[in-house]
């Protein structure tokens, strides 16, 4: 089985399990590092998404509160460093269900959406938007010194604006998040605003591979671990022949991997360690992936040439 | 019978009369060369033939068609310039490519009467060869294409142009920007109109993607030589391997593909069997600079001729030409048009390119992987965009150890002996510090 077989095998997997592994009376916790959202009926999932917990712990502010956050965290912590953001590339849900789509473009040889430099450049400052929302919001809900009804919304924000929140449930045949909340103006725009961001979700990865990745505020949390992860990408510059093949092959579009020429290590925030750089490289070891040092994974021209590419030319 | 006397009388005809029999000539001495070595692998032969079909044979009637092309009938033939014509898309569109690079003394000379005194000698050959039209080779195209890599080539694309239909193909200079890159797509995507226009046949994804995958199987079977090269004691020279390489330009990739299949498998089985072409204490030569384009075989005739062995090139008519692939992870036109039009801009290493410090790691990394004992950079009078770098390779190569001969040429053999003390004096060098570093 070549890479991109094995991490479908993986993802399928870990969607079943995360989503429908509840059945099972499967319990794994609250601190995934991965979009395993809280709102999937709860007899059917087997942990849950990180954040919501942040969240909520920040807007009770009391010390049993941090406490149980600072548990969560740590696992979380433990979590994100052994494997790094091979979570968003290999077990996230949420990510599996964007491969999805992207998976019926491919079958529909339909070309796919990029965007300039530039526009990437603009469209970088959303994640951390989102990870304001999530980190500082609830803090206005706990310590409500302005327009206190606002506030008490902002228990939970970023879920409110999650685009998880009303696709993972709609996976389960479960409609009911689906819906705008009237219950204020503030969860009223939240909500709309959510469901807006699920449809452009929708429809951005069916034109664009990973859409959505490069915006989410728990890839942005993960990608604070990437210097001290185990799992790393290095690339031997030595052996790169600055053929652009990672470029074209990256579902994130992270130019940087063949361009760097001076560190070893090129695990960059976006990247979801999806190895697909590492598949298609036609040069032997000049990429690999790392695990505490060893080599998991490395480049090959065999590889990136599977027989189903070339004409069997063999006698 | 009135035609028959003009064609005697003519002065021009008799002209290209003579230089075709001295193109004939020297092709044949290059050849002679090659089938003389007792060692010369019997797979060699169809490459041999081809290079013979083409400019020994090439004149013997207006529709003649290289070996590997008797058994497809393509509708257009397309010449090609350089590395960076998408050879993908031409077969995709029906079409067959031929490269027209040229090499021959001959031909350079005549070429030398419409371009200026100091061009480079490929550049004069190519020239020539298209004014006389010497060989069917360059008659039988229906389209030229120029890319714009350095400023001979460039500007030859003019000269061309009142003898043949040429297409100029616009190459950025600096490839590291995403204008330089999109631009660069852009033009692919009109070559591609182009190429649908000229056949008449539209380029369809499948199309596209057998085509692809055709190139891949010779790229593959390139790099199987390109290893084969590696081994501790030589099983091919490098003559004869740059040959074979250099065939593919006037070969169909299908057929090439098939011939090169065969000389790896025997060349594997040679090196099984211990039967090298030298020992493992001949010095190894990595040919650098610029490219030895059949028949010009001079420098590599001669780095054999004194004991040494030509183990590697990064020449773009030889180890270059067919290194790179195209990697793809989907099949949707788009992605195919990007795979595509990077493979043939990006990894490129011409010296046309500034910056250009890829070229430097892939010629230290060469140096490594080929265990080189010393290299020859190669430079064609007239070349000036390899002769700038020459600088840089000689300051890391300083830095490896590694000694670096200039040798400034051109096709004429006039200078061969004088070639000859200096190249056997570098041999000889290289091959005492080899066997001192071996010592101790």
């Amino acid at each position: 089985m070549n890479i991109s077989g094995l991490r479908w095998t993986i993802s399928i997997i870990s969607f079943v399990v995360l989503i429908f592994g509840g059945v099972t009376g499967l319990y794994l916790g609250r601190f995934i590092p991965a979009f395993s959202c809280g709102y999937v009926g709860s007899h059917l999932r087997s942990g849950m998404c990180v954040l919501p917990v942040f969240q909520s712990a920040v807007s009770y502010c009391s010390w049993e509160s941090f406490k149980y956050l600072g548990e969560m965290f740590l696992y979380f912590s433990l979590l994100v460093i052994l494997i790094g953001r091979a979570w968003c590339g290999w077990i996230c849900p949420f990510g599996f269900l964007q491969d999805v789509l992207d998976l019926i473009r491919k079958k529909l040889n339909f070309g796919y959406l990029s965007f300039s430099e530039g526009v990437r450049a603009k469209l970088r400052c959303i994640k951390w938007i989102f990870l304001f929302v999530a980190l500082l919001l609830p803090l206005w809900a706990a310590f409500p010194v302005l327009a206190p009804s606002v506030a008490a919304e902002f228990s939970c924000p970023f879920c409110q604006l999650c685009p998880g929140k009303y696709i993972l449930p709609l996976v389960t045949a479960d409609a009911s998040r689906v819906a705008v909340n009237y219950r204020s103006e503030t969860a009223f725009i939240l909500t709309a605003l959510g469901l807006l961001f699920s449809v452009l979700v929708i429809f951005g990865a069916l034109m664009k591979r990973r859409f959505w990745c490069p915006y989410c505020p728990m890839g942005l949390l993960l990608s604070f671990y990437r210097k001290i992860s185990f799992i790393k990408l290095k690339k031997d510059s030595g052996k790169c022949t600055m053929c652009e093949v990672c470029y074209n092959v990256c579902p994130l579009e992270i130019q940087q991997v063949f361009k760097e020429r001076e560190s070893e290590d090129v695990t960059f925030s976006d990247c979801t360690l999806c190895l697909k750089c590492v598949e298609h490289c036609p040069e032997d070891g000049a990429l690999r992936a790392t695990f505490l040092g060893k080599t998991l994974y490395s480049a090959k021209y065999e590889f990136s040439m599977p027989h189903s590419q070339r004409e069997r030319t063999d006698e | 019978m009135n035609k028959e006397i003009i064609r005697k009388t003519d002065p021009i005809q008799r002209r290209k009369e003579r230089l075709s029999r001295g193109l004939a000539r020297s092709t044949q001495t290059a050849l002679a060369d090659l089938e003389e070595s007792p060692d010369l692998p019997r797979s060699m032969g169809y490459f041999i033939n081809i290079m013979r079909d083409v400019f020994a044979d090439g004149r013997k009637d207006r529709l003649f068609r290289p070996t590997g092309f008797q058994s497809v009938n393509p509708k257009k033939v397309i010449g090609t310039y350089c590395i960076m014509v998408p050879e993908e898309l031409i077969y995709a569109a029906g079409a067959i490519p031929v490269r027209l690079c040229g090499g021959s003394d001959e031909t350079s000379g005549i070429g030398g009467e419409l371009v200026p005194r100091d061009t480079c000698p490929v550049v004069k050959s190519s020239v020539g060869f298209t004014s006389l039209d010497l060989i069917s080779l360059y008659g039988i195209c229906d389209a030229v294409i120029v890319p714009t890599t350095c400023d001979a080539k460039r500007k030859m694309g003019e000269v061309l142009s009142s003898f043949t239909n040429v297409w100029m193909l616009e190459v950025p200079h600096v490839k590291e920007t995403e204008g330089a890159r999109k631009q660069w797509l852009l033009h692919i995507t009109a070559l591609k109109r182009d190429f649908e226009k000229l056949t008449g046949r539209k380029i369809r994804r499948k199309a596209l993607q057998t085509a692809i995958r055709m190139i891949a199987g010779a790229q593959y079977e390139a790099r199987r030589l390109h290893e084969i090269r590696k081994s501790k004691a030589p099983v091919i020279l490098g003559r004869e391997a740059m040959l074979a390489l250099n065939a593919y330009g006037y070969d169909t990739a299908f057929e090439w593909t098939k011939a090169m299949a065969r000389l790896n498998h025997e060349l594997e089985q040679r090196r099984d069997k211990g039967r090298v072409v030298a020992g493992p204490n001949a010095p190894r030569v990595l040919i650098s600079g610029c490219p030895p384009i059949f028949p010009n075989w001079k420098i590599l005739s001669l780095i054999e001729e004194m004991g040494a062995v030509t183990v590697a090139d990064e020449s773009c008519m030889g180890s270059r030409y067919l290194y790179d692939p195209i990697g793809i992870a989907e099949k949707s036109m788009r992605h195919m048009m990007t795979g595509i039009a990077s493979r043939y801009l990006m990894p490129c290493v011409c010296p046309s390119f500034a910056p250009n410090e890829d070229r430097l790691y892939r010629l230290l990394q060469m140096t490594d992987e080929f265990d080189i004992s010393g290299i020859i950079y190669h430079v064609l009078k007239g070349c000036v965009t390899y002769d700038f770098e020459l600088i840089r390779v000689e300051k890391i190569m300083k830095e490896k150890n590694i000694p670096v001969l200039r040798i400034e040429t051109d096709y004429s053999p006039e200078d061969i002996e004088q070639l000859r003390t200096r190249i056997e004096a570098f041999v000889e060098m290289i091959g005492m510090k080899k066997s001192k570093m071996k010592r101790g």
